[in-house]
């Protein structure tokens, strides 16, 4: 083995190594309940996005999307309905600009005998209202790199910290009643260190705040916590 | 080995330049050429009663051809083409709303239809994330809609507002953001167009009076509208709840130079 090819494999060790590290994430929940929540195998639940203006509040679709698949699988898994294929089957009820804004408005809609009948088609039980986001809070550091014909490398080191405050209003479509809110916030500071390979150790705050907001909905819809 | 090595250092260069050509020139064609977009998805069918007329449709050349180039300064040029996607669109919608609809081409229709209904798109406009400071591609669209009587004869005219908007947070670049906007705002005229279609001033009372046959205009106007539904040239009442599709905020007029052509392009 020459010494190029050394190094070559140093540098892969090195990248399969900052594949498995990853930054330290603070992940806090928090529940309010107002109702009793249950779910038969026959319901079936939507997550879906605030969007009636622009604002920074919009969860972003990934997060919506992680949400939406983390509750229908996993142990106590339920019966999901994806976002467009709600809005879809049920439009044009659920579009920006006709949505209701609070469950003040959801029992003049369900009087709609055509609505009503294609909500109990789809079995829904519970509508999710999803909104917040993920920011970058702080950042600081600075790396510099370096390519000549000889080889190349980077130098330095990198820092940032993400926040991710995301909350969901949980409606039941069979009452028009809000069931409650859970509130999902993390927090998490990723670095990369350069020294010849740069190293991320990236924090993956969006994905702990969807993890652990996909829980604790799931428990709260099957009124398990 | 040592030849084979000299051979590979020795054209290197010529290589290397090659590629750089190209990268400039595949930049250049980038950065100067217009992006033609195009809808992408389906649309659905409103959920709705539906309403007690049986029309027909005209889509004329100039709607579905139509098509909207804007150029931003310093950002690029696009084309956003609405029209290919307007027969999918009307299809769907006439399915939900009306009690049977058929396209027609021209503006008479025989009976069972009870009149004709031409959309036509009057005006598009739409912001990108820097020109508006936030974080939104926005499209406005504003429809046209003109009835006619089974004789071709205009019973009345309205106009549909439509906004739509896509984060650049989940598109990944401009043409993603601008198509997912446009394709928005043809949903919100859909919605908009099923939940007010009914209540609009000149429907309403069109289809009270029995969905009548108009007098014909008087010799030289354009058609005219008649004397028990007139036309609505306000925006048509808001759904119970949402908002309005106003600009969030006004690209800088400055900035932008539109054209709107309604032939192919």
């Amino acid at each position: 083995m020459n010494q190029r090819q050394m190094k070559i494999g140093r540098s892969l060790c090195l990248c399969g190594l900052s594949l498995m590290l990853a930054g330290c994430v603070t992940a806090t929940v928090q529940q309010v309940r107002q109702t009793e929540t249950a779910m038969t195998a026959d319901d079936s639940i939507v997550v879906m996005g605030r969007r009636n203006r622009p604002s920074q509040g919009e969860a972003e679709l990934d997060f919506i999307n992680c949400v939406s698949r983390n509750m229908g699988s996993g142990s106590n898994s339920v019966q999901v309905i994806t976002e467009q294929e709600f809005m879809d089957a049920l439009f044009p009820w659920f579009e920006p600009r006709t949505a209701p804004l609070s469950t003040n408005d959801l029992p003049e809609l369900l009087r709609q005998p055509i609505l009503a009948e294609r909500i109990r088609e789809i079995g829904l039980k519970y509508l999710v209202w999803l909104e917040g986001g993920t920011k970058r809070t702080a950042q600081g550091g600075s790396l510099s790199c370096t390519l000549t014909p000889g080889g190349g490398g980077c130098f330095g080191f990198l820092t940032w910290e993400n926040d991710s405050s995301y909350e969901a209003s949980i409606w039941d479509a069979h009452t028009a009643k809000t069931a409650g809110r859970v509130s999902s916030d993390a927090a998490g500071t990723s670095y990369m260190p350069a020294l010849v390979v740069p190293i991320p150790i990236i924090a993956r705050v969006q994905s702990s705040a969807c993890v652990s907001l996909a829980e604790q909905l799931k428990m709260f819809v099957q009124n398990s916590s | 080995m040592k030849l084979l090595a000299d051979t590979h250092f020795n054209r290197s260069p010529s290589l290397n330049r090659i590629c750089f050509m190209t990268c400039v020139l595949l930049l250049g064609a980038c950065a100067t050429g217009t992006q033609r977009l195009e809808l992408q998805g389906s649309f659905p069918v409103p959920l709705i009663a539906k309403s007690p007329v049986n029309l027909g449709i005209h889509l004329d050349d100039t709607l579905t051809t139509f098509s909207h180039k804007e150029t931003v300064e310093k950002k690029g040029s696009w084309e956003v083409s609405l029209g290919p996607s307007q027969r999918e669109l009307f299809a769907n919608l006439a399915t939900g709303v009306f009690q049977n609809y058929r396209f027609v081409d021209g503006l008479a229709a025989d009976a069972p239809l009870d009149g004709v209904l031409k959309p036509s798109i009057a005006e598009v406009q739409f912001a990108l994330p820097s020109q508006t400071r936030s974080d939104y591609y926005e499209v406005w669209i504003r429809y046209d809609f003109m009835l006619y009587d089974r004789a071709g004869t205009k019973v009345g005219q309205w106009k549909l507002p439509a906004y739509g908007k896509a984060s650049k947070n989940n598109y990944g670049s401009k043409s993603n953001g601008l198509q997912a906007a446009a394709m928005a705002a043809c949903r919100d005229a859909m919605a908009f167009f099923s939940i007010n279609f009914a209540r609009e001033p000149v429907v309403q009372q069109w289809i009270a009076a029995g969905k009548p046959l108009m007098p014909p205009p008087p010799a030289g106007s354009d058609g005219g509208t008649s004397p028990t539904a007139a036309p609505a040239a306000t925006p048509a009442a808001t759904p119970s709840t949402g908002a309005d599709p106003q600009p969030a905020a006004t690209p800088d007029p400055g900035n932008i130079q539109g054209s709107t052509q309604g032939s192919p392009t």
